[in-house]
């Protein structure tokens, strides 16, 4: 396939695009602020925390990043749900039954068992995933946090025990969501063969139409009032290409 | 030529003779003080007659010659006469010149005690005699006797200070005070200081010189003299300059303890020796923080048990730096303090305590901002000025106790009030949010150990899954390549 084949798609809207720059800066200043906090028995940490101005400063953006992270996740939400009920969006992020059957194919296909992955529609099941752990994380985080910046108002409402429990859930979801981003969601957006050096999807708002075919066809075909067969080569008697030859220009 | 060579040296000899003999005769005798040549004005005289109840009498007379070559010139005449001076001549009777002899050489054991005598056969058979034995003075002229220490007039400086300082000396300060210069010679003896002559402290003081020293105060007196010891203490006295202690004596506060405050000036014990005294000597001054440390969990068992486990004043303040205990940099230090006994992990285990409550607090929001303000501290000099709640503040400083049985409530009702000074609004089950030092288990905080188990089985589970499914990813790719 040669460059000039290669013709692209919007995927993205300056929307969604504003809002994971705003999403990724947030993220990585809380999980800088955190998770210092978190090991500040280490040098590192110790170093990070005074460099950036002491203890105070540093739980200062993490409090302001947690902020922003909690009201750009609250507008989503609340424009997320309003589309979908609006009927302006389509509710491509709702977990279906279709995505345990994709994870299943596609389970297969790694072992050799099906001929091609699983077919998914604009949002995969990994895709999925990732959202979903944003968004139930986030809130748990949001919700923790709060409790943590101020407790005399937290156990009014809670026994005090529940001051070092949020502690406990924020410090290890913290954890967790750190560590699922810098292996999944960084192996899958940079270091995946099928998009190496960078999937930059989410920064040009555009994604091959080849991409499209192999990763999400169920939406291609429904784009082009096309069948799946029609998009996947499948009824042109050849079959198509199961994954990426190279590197994309 | 060899008469030549002896004449000359006969001549030379002869000259320096005529030069020598009175330099060694003018430096044989003493110079008598000023109340001692008072006295020889009369009594060197010839005429002056004592009558005794008897009738009998004596020659008050003192060859003031013989006197001033004796070994007791530099003794004056008050140092064996004390009710005698200058000014004051009483008026005293006696029945007979034994009688009065008896009393007399009494004074000649003051400084000529019994272990002097012994070493005499002569001494040590008469001293057996008792009652019997002649005085002193009735074969010793007293006013004529010559030294036979070799040339020495007493047997040791100590010896020769003692034949005054013995005896009820005192001294007039400016403004009024009186202070004994009597020295307790047991005390003396049984102190670290034993066998130091005077003159090591009391610098400028010997057996040739006598400096007459005026003060403003008793206090100024005290103050002076505590200046000897860092002649010797120079480490512990460097430390003492920046003792609040030190400051406040700086600022003119001269309440403010010097070294012989704590340690005594004659009786100088070792301080470490017995802790409930060492803790009395800050009682001195401190007395109603020693009645509040005497009432706490450590104070009680110092005084009423004799406990040498529990921290008295200086374990936690220091001997000799002692630091003003409101400042923010030692509100930092209290963790550590407490840590030193409350991290020994035999110690605790002796009382039967955990020895994790040190590190339990330092890995706790408060800890971890403790730790924070220092490091900023030592990086830039200076560090948030806000209070952060320590050990003391639960546990409290002086009036500490224990934290189990009947005590549990009482340590509970002051947190409350505690917290709300960092917390304004904090309410009753605010101190609930601090696990007491508790590990989170079942029992204690079971939702945070919840909390933690079910991460420590999630994450790793997660995190294999996710790695797997990547190899898996990677794996598919480099076969269909």
């Amino acid at each position: 396939m040669n460059k000039e084949s290669q013709e692209y798609i919007r995927r993205f809207g300056v929307g969604r695009i504003a809002e994971h720059h705003v999403n990724a800066i947030v993220f990585a200043l809380l999980v800088i602020t955190g998770l210092s906090q978190r090991f500040h028995e280490y040098g590192p940490s110790q170093w990070l925390i005074l460099t950036l101005g002491g203890i105070d400063v540093v739980r200062l953006i993490h409090r302001i990043s947690g902020l922003t992270f909690t009201l750009l996740m609250a507008v989503h939400i609340v424009s997320a749900s309003a589309g979908v009920i609006l009927k302006k969006w389509p509710a491509s992020m709702i977990i279906a039954v279709k995505d345990f059957h994709d994870a299943i194919d596609n389970m297969k296909y790694y072992f050799g068992i099906a001929k091609h992955p699983a077919r998914c529609d604009r949002y995969d099941y990994k895709q999925k995933f990732e959202y979903w752990g944003v968004i139930a994380g986030g809130a748990i985080m949001a919700m923790t946090g709060l409790i943590l910046w101020y407790p005399t108002t937290a156990v009014r409402l809670l026994p005090g025990e529940f001051i070092p429990a949020a502690k406990a859930l924020h410090s290890n979801e913290g954890l967790l969501a750190f560590l699922v981003i810098i292996t999944w969601h960084i192996y899958n957006a940079v270091f995946s063969p099928e998009v190496f050096p960078l999937d930059t999807a989410i920064f040009t708002g555009k994604i091959s139409r080849e991409r499209m075919v192999h990763e999400h066809p169920v939406e291609l075909a429904r784009l082009e009032g096309k069948s799946l067969d029609e998009i996947v080569g499948n009824g042109h008697g050849k079959p198509a290409p199961q994954t990426r030859p190279s590197t994309p220009g | 030529m060899w008469e030549g060579k002896a004449l000359r040296f006969l001549l030379v000899a002869i000259l320096w003779l005529c030069v020598l003999g009175p330099v060694r005769a003018i430096a044989a005798q003493q110079a008598l003080s000023d109340d001692a040549a008072a006295c020889l004005s009369c009594h060197g005289e010839h005429g002056i007659a004592f009558t005794f109840e008897n009738k009998k009498t004596m020659e008050a007379h003192v060859d003031a010659a013989a006197f001033r070559t004796s070994a007791h010139a530099a003794l004056g005449c008050s140092g064996c006469h004390p009710e005698f001076t200058k000014d004051d001549h009483p008026q005293r009777s006696f029945r007979s010149h034994e009688q009065y002899s008896t009393k007399a050489a009494l004074v000649c054991r003051q400084c000529h005690g019994d272990d002097q005598l012994q070493k005499s056969p002569v001494h040590a058979a008469l001293l057996k005699q008792e009652g019997t034995a002649p005085v002193c003075t009735g074969c010793h002229n007293p006013h004529a006797t010559t030294a036979v220490t070799g040339g020495n007039r007493t047997a040791s400086e100590r010896q020769y200070c003692q034949g005054c300082h013995t005896q009820d000396l005192k001294m007039k300060m400016r403004n009024g005070d009186v202070v004994s210069l009597r020295v307790d010679h047991a005390k003396l003896d049984a102190s670290v200081h034993s066998r130091h002559s005077c003159s090591e402290c009391h610098f400028g003081f010997s057996a040739d010189e006598h400096p007459k020293r005026a003060f403003r105060s008793a206090r100024d007196f005290s103050i002076a003299h505590a200046e000897s010891c860092r002649r010797c203490h120079f480490d512990k006295y460097t430390k003492t300059l920046e003792s609040i202690h030190y400051t406040m004596l700086n600022q003119g506060n001269l309440k403010a303890p010097v070294c012989t405050d704590c340690h005594g000036s004659h009786g100088v014990a070792q301080a470490r020796l017995d802790r409930l005294t060492s803790a009395r000597r800050c009682q001195h001054c401190h007395e109603e923080i020693y009645a509040t440390y005497v009432k706490s969990v450590h104070g009680n068992a110092l005084v009423n048990e004799h406990n040498a486990d529990v921290p008295i004043c200086v374990d936690c303040h220091t001997a000799h730096t002692i630091e003003d205990a409101r400042t923010a940099d030692y509100r930092e230090k209290v963790p550590s303090i407490c840590g030193r006994c409350h991290a020994n992990e035999s110690l605790m285990q002796k009382y039967g305590l955990y020895p994790g409550v040190v590190n339990s607090y330092l890995q706790d929001f408060h800890g971890v901002t403790l730790k924070f303000y220092r490091l900023e501290k030592e990086r830039r000099g200076e560090a948030p000025q806000q209070a952060i709640a320590t050990c003391v503040d639960c546990h409290g400083v002086h009036d500490i106790t224990k934290t189990s049985g009947p005590y549990t409530n009482l340590v509970k009702d002051r947190l409350v009030k505690q917290c709300e000074q960092c917390h304004p609004g904090a309410t009753k089950n605010f101190p609930d949010a601090w696990l007491s030092h508790y590990k989170p288990s079942l029992k204690h905080a079971p939702l945070v150990f919840l909390v933690n188990l079910a991460y420590r089985i999630f994450i790793p589970f997660m995190l294999i899954g996710l790695l797997l499914q990547i190899l898996l990813h990677v794996w598919r790719y480099a076969v269909n390549k």
